[in-house]
């Protein structure tokens, strides 16, 4: 009696709550079960595909795509855990960059006396005679007559001319002759600047050698500025016939610039610099340019930690012609790159103390197909003359030099020497200077094709500088001061330094935070699967595998089934054939007989063995539970419905 | 079963598809067909859908074959508070408790000067000139300078105990130039000598320059005299010297109020003034961009207290930093030069960093094992300077002179404790070389 409740209660929950094994008794039927019920479509097809070759084709493409799935995954994991911390990116130590320093004074005026003499008097006897200002005020004529007996070299080569209102006549400055200008003017000042009394205009002619007629004229709004581009012709023209060792003992050595040192709390010497001979600013120095050794690094910010200089400017050793600015200039610039010292320098002054703080930035851009920027720059058409990593400007400069040579023979002063070329100068090639001014114009309208062919670097260091000065040295600290950097000096300077010779320069980090600026692909190749992936489901709910599915069945089992078709029609017409005519046929057996072959090919004949489809239906994802799908009873009736689909 | 198995109709072909392909829902509307109208309504629907597919498709492929990249960045332009300025006039005060100690200092350091440079005149007349012929070794020039020096203690001795206070300035560490040969030529090296406390360990923190020597050397001193002064000193009985340096100052159009600044003495940066210190007044709200809306002031850059070797330039040092924020001028400030009006345009740039497992950083210095002396924000050099100042205290015993005191401790000077140079210079270059786990210790701020 006291059992039979729980009988009852066992009894019931039984009936309500049957309890049932594993959906298969063996673990092969279990794994059919379950491949056939699971929303893994794969699977599922592996099971139901009809063939050996079919089954193992779905088992392949199965595997391959759980594959693709672990491999793609890995990637979004390893993008989500990389990508977000890329854009700033903190150093506990920075790399101090490459320090160039140059005198604004390329050489020694005393020490070029021996080959600007010449040209020196010629620039003097010509401010004479156009502005008056010399001694002998009254002179002008006769000095002209001096001038025309001696043969000036100078002015014969390109007169300067005063331009006449653009009537088209102009007159030499030196002889007072009136000549006619043909060809083309040029601008170099802007007119907007221009006065408007147009007699004011000075500028030169520049003529083909080979073919007089073809002249340009330069004019210039200003005297000063006609005169020092006169000036920087000829200039240039003797320093190309001077060999790189004279010239660099013409210009200032380190013990000539720098006066004391100090890096990063040590005291530093002339040992920490080393020497770069720049064209148009002599010898420059640099500190920490790495060629002596491991590149300097310094692991606090603030002008104490920085490099700390103090410049010897000899003033009255200045150029007055070349040069019209008193001071240094400096670049701050990585190892590898070249100090452009005329394009981007600093230029710091005298009697005082500059302070140049630094913050430092990389950038790196993704190079192709993302956007039109050179790694290495070995994908460039262009030599790069400079052996220094390669930079926008490097290309630019390289690639116009590359011009020059192939078009005047001979190549520009203020870039280094392609192999086999040399320099310009008019003994050897007269005609230079109007080749490199059309050159030059053809460049900077972008015709010669320099600006398409170089790309931007892909990645590039910058450091953002800014400056302040200070008055130094301070009018109570400037005596003794003065008395110790003349002794440091040493004997061979006999003068008292003057704080106009001297000037401080610092330069160092204002912060170690590095900026680093890089670019990542919005649209990597998983993003663009996983858009696929949302589409197809959203759309269709459908996979990868259910594409290929489509394409099996409509693409190649439907063109199986055609196939067959016509082969049957074709075998149906040729037997009813054969039979009308079979007395005349008997001959034709064997391989010539077509009849014959086809009872031998293989897809027939499996196609004529396929079982018949099961009767009852298969198992298969439990379907929806819309009431609009019953399926099992549908189907049986409305096949042939189905079929009308097909073929149309 | 065959290889492969091909259907023998479209009938079964389809009867196989419409029951196990894997697309759901529409296909298999279209294969039960149970009726007419409602297959070919969802046939359409099927090619409608399929069509919006490939649509979708052209355009992904468009976009992924643009290559795009992605930079983000945000610009904020709401109104701001004006940011901390802050001002020096480079003029150090000469304390009147000092004033005695500094005259005798700079009288040392004439001494020194003509000792190495000659009298007072110009380079050629160096007393050194022969004494320093190529072959003079550096242990009879230590002989030479040490009697030379030791003469003129003698009577300095006198003066010094004559001042207030019984410190009295060393002669310890005089300045010495020593030669050392050089490839082919000899390289003379200015410096001074420093000694542990049993004198066995010794070493000269010696300079290529004599002018970065002299500086150096009377910094040293500098630090020992202003050592002793009491903390109080200083400010309140200079405060009346704001009408001195900042002439007019100027706010959006409005003169500034007394209330709007601060005012503190740094040891080398002379007289400071930070204006906006805390950033709460909305008087320093920042409306509108362009120069009549920020801050003007005219500055005077007087020299009249001037200590000619401890500041070597004459100007303003500016700086502009955050509110609550210790200024650093070493590090951030900019010069001015006198004579000059200059005009500074700012804009701000907020760099927050995720911290986390992202790389160390720190919200607001909490989290830091190093105890902060400055009683401001959280930062990196506020930290380190703390971080040296306990390193300091607990190899040399004392506090170092431009950093502050935590509390109890005191700041070096010679006569009591006579071998904190020595400790003092090493510690130094151990913090610039890394080993000292100051930099460890110190994380940077998040924001």
């Amino acid at each position: 009696a006291a059992t039979a409740p729980g009988k009852k209660i066992t009894a019931r929950l039984k009936r309500t709550l049957p309890v049932r094994g594993p959906q298969a008794p063996t673990l092969s039927e279990l794994m059919r079960w379950y491949c056939l019920n699971t929303n893994t479509h794969g699977c599922r097809r592996i099971v139901v595909s009809r063939g050996r070759l079919r089954r193992l084709l779905w088992i392949l493409l199965t595997l391959s795509a759980v594959g693709l799935i672990l491999w793609q995954c890995a990637e979004l994991l390893m993008n989500y855990y990389s990508a977000s911390v890329s854009v700033t990116v903190q150093f506990q130590k920075l790399p101090f960059p490459a320090v160039t320093i140059c005198n604004i004074n390329p050489y020694k005026y005393s020490a070029m006396k021996e080959y600007l003499s010449e040209l020196d008097k010629e620039t003097k006897k010509a401010l004479e005679t156009f502005y008056g200002f010399s001694e002998g005020k009254s002179k002008v004529r006769r000095s002209v007559d001096d001038w025309n007996s001696t043969g000036s070299d100078f002015f014969q080569q390109i007169p300067l001319l005063k331009v006449e209102d653009f009537s088209r006549t102009a007159t030499e400055l030196h002889s007072g002759q009136k000549r006619k200008i043909e060809g083309s003017v040029f601008h170099k000042d802007s007119s907007i600047v221009n006065s408007g009394d147009s007699n004011d205009i000075i500028g030169f002619q520049l003529c083909d050698a080979n073919n007089s007629s073809e002249c340009a004229l330069y004019t210039f709004s200003s005297g000063v500025n006609a005169i020092q581009e006169w000036y920087k012709l000829h200039y240039m023209n003797i320093m190309a016939q001077i060999p790189l060792e004279t010239k660099e003992k013409l210009s200032y050595s380190a013990e000539d610039l720098l006066l004391t040192c100090f890096f990063d709390g040590l005291s530093c010497d002339k040992r920490h610099f080393t020497r770069f001979h720049h064209p148009l600013h002599g010898n420059c120095y640099t500190f920490n340019s790495g060629e002596s050794g491991a590149v300097l690094s310094t692991s606090t910010g603030g002008s104490e930690y920085g490099l700390q200089v103090v410049l010897y400017i000899d003033e009255a050793d200045y150029n007055p012609f070349l040069v019209t600015s008193t001071g240094a200039k400096i670049i701050v610039h990585d190892q590898n790159e070249y100090p452009f010292i005329e394009d981007i320098g600093t230029e710091i002054e005298t009697a005082a103390a500059t302070s140049i703080g630094m913050h430092f930035t990389r950038s790196r851009k993704l190079s192709k197909p993302y956007s039109d920027c050179t790694e290495t720059g070995a994908d460039i058409p262009v030599e790069n003359l400079y052996n220094k990593s390669y930079s926008l400007q490097i290309c630019l400069h390289s690639c116009f030099q590359k011009a020059m040579v192939d078009s005047c023979g001979c190549a520009q002063y203020a870039q280094p020497l392609p192999a086999g070329a040399e320099y310009c100068n008019y003994k050897k090639n007269p005609n230079w200077m109007y080749c490199y001014y059309r050159l030059h114009e053809k460049f900077v309208k972008e015709q010669l094709g320099c600006q398409q062919i170089c790309k931007d670097a892909c990645s590039f260091k910058e450091w953002a500088l800014t400056t302040s000065i200070a008055q130094w040295p301070s009018t109570v600290s400037e005596d003794w001061m003065l008395r110790v950097l003349s002794w440091d000096k040493g004997q061979k300077l006999n003068k008292k330094l003057n704080k106009t010779d001297l000037a401080n320069l610092m330069v160092f980090y204002k912060d170690l935070n590095e900026r680093f600026i890089s670019e990542n692909p919005a649209n990597t190749l998983v993003i663009l699967l996983s858009n696929f992936g949302g589409q197809l489901g959203l759309w269709m709910s459908c996979s990868v595998v259910c594409v290929i599915e489509i394409v099996e069945v409509f693409l190649i089992d439907s063109l199986s089934i055609v196939m067959r078709r016509q082969w049957q029609r074709a075998k149906k017409w040729w037997s009813q054939r054969g039979g009308s005519g079979r007395a005349s046929d008997v001959e034709r057996q064997g391989h010539d007989n077509p009849a014959c072959v086809d009872e031998d090919l293989p897809t027939f004949t499996t196609a004529l063995r396929l079982p018949l489809p099961q009767d009852s239906p298969l198992p298969r994802t439990p379907p929806p539970t819309y009431s609009t799908l019953r399926l099992e009873t549908a189907f049986t009736e409305q096949l042939p419905d189905t079929l009308e689909l097909g073929p149309h | 079963e065959g290889l492969i198995e091909f259907y023998g109709s479209f009938k079964e072909m389809f009867e196989f598809f419409c029951k196990n392909t894997t697309i759901h829902g529409t296909i298999r509307l279209v294969c039960s067909g149970s009726n007419r109208m409602k297959t070919a309504f969802w046939t359409l629907l099927l090619l409608a859908s399929f069509g919006m597919l490939y649509w979708q498709f052209a355009l992904m492929f468009s976009q992924f074959w643009a290559y795009p990249v992605v930079l983000t960045m945000s610009m904020h332009s709401e109104p701001k508070m004006f940011p901390a300025v802050t001002v020096c006039n480079l003029d150090p005060y000469r304390f009147e408790l000092a004033r005695e100690q500094l005259e005798q200092l700079e009288r040392m350091a004439e001494e020194s000067l003509a000792f190495l440079y000659g009298p007072h005149a110009s380079a050629r007349s160096s007393p050194l000139g022969d004494s320093s012929s190529p072959l003079g070794d550096s242990s009879s020039h230590l002989g030479d300078s040490s009697s030379h020096l030791g003469d003129s203690s003698s009577h300095l001795q006198g003066q010094a105990n004559l001042s207030s206070s019984s410190f009295s300035l060393s002669h310890n560490f005089s300045l010495v130039r020593t030669w050392h040969l050089g490839a082919g030529k000899n390289h003379s090296r200015v410096g001074f000598r420093l000694c542990n406390s049993t004198g066995g360990n010794c070493f000269y923190n010696s300079y290529s320059s004599g002018m970065d020597a002299l500086l150096e050397w009377f910094r040293f001193h500098y630090m020992n005299i202003m050592a002793q002064l009491p903390e109080a000193t200083n400010v309140s009985q200079h405060q009346e010297h704001v009408r001195d340096m900042v002439y007019s100052c100027q706010y959006d159009g409005e003169p500034c109020r007394p209330s709007d600044y601060v005012h503190f003495h740094h040891p080398v940066f002379g007289s400071c003034y930070t204006f906006n210190s805390k950033g709460t007044d909305p008087f320093w709200t920042a409306t509108k961009p362009g120069i009549p809306y920020g801050l003007s002031l005219i500055l005077r850059a007087e020299q009249k207290e001037h200590i000619p070797l401890l500041a070597t330039v004459a100007g303003v040092k500016v700086m502009i930093h955050s509110h609550n924020q210790t200024p650093f001028l070493e590090h951030e400030g900019f010069d001015i030069r006198p004579g000059i009006a200059t005009t500074i345009g700012i804009q701000q740039d907020q760099v927050n960093r995720l911290g986390g497992n992202y790389g160390k950083c720190t919200t607001d210095g909490a989290d830091v094992a190093v105890e902060l002396l400055y009683n401001n924000s959280y930062t990196l050099q506020a930290c380190l300077h703390s971080c040296f100042q306990h390193a300091m205290l607990q190899h040399c015993g004392c506090g170092y002179y431009y950093y502050p005191l935590p509390a109890g401790a005191r700041y070096c000077d010679y006569n009591r404790q006579p071998a904190w140079g020595h400790c003092f210079y090493q510690l130094y270059s151990r913090l610039r070389n890394h080993r000292l786990d100051c930099f460890q210790q110190c994380p940077k701020p998040c924001r």
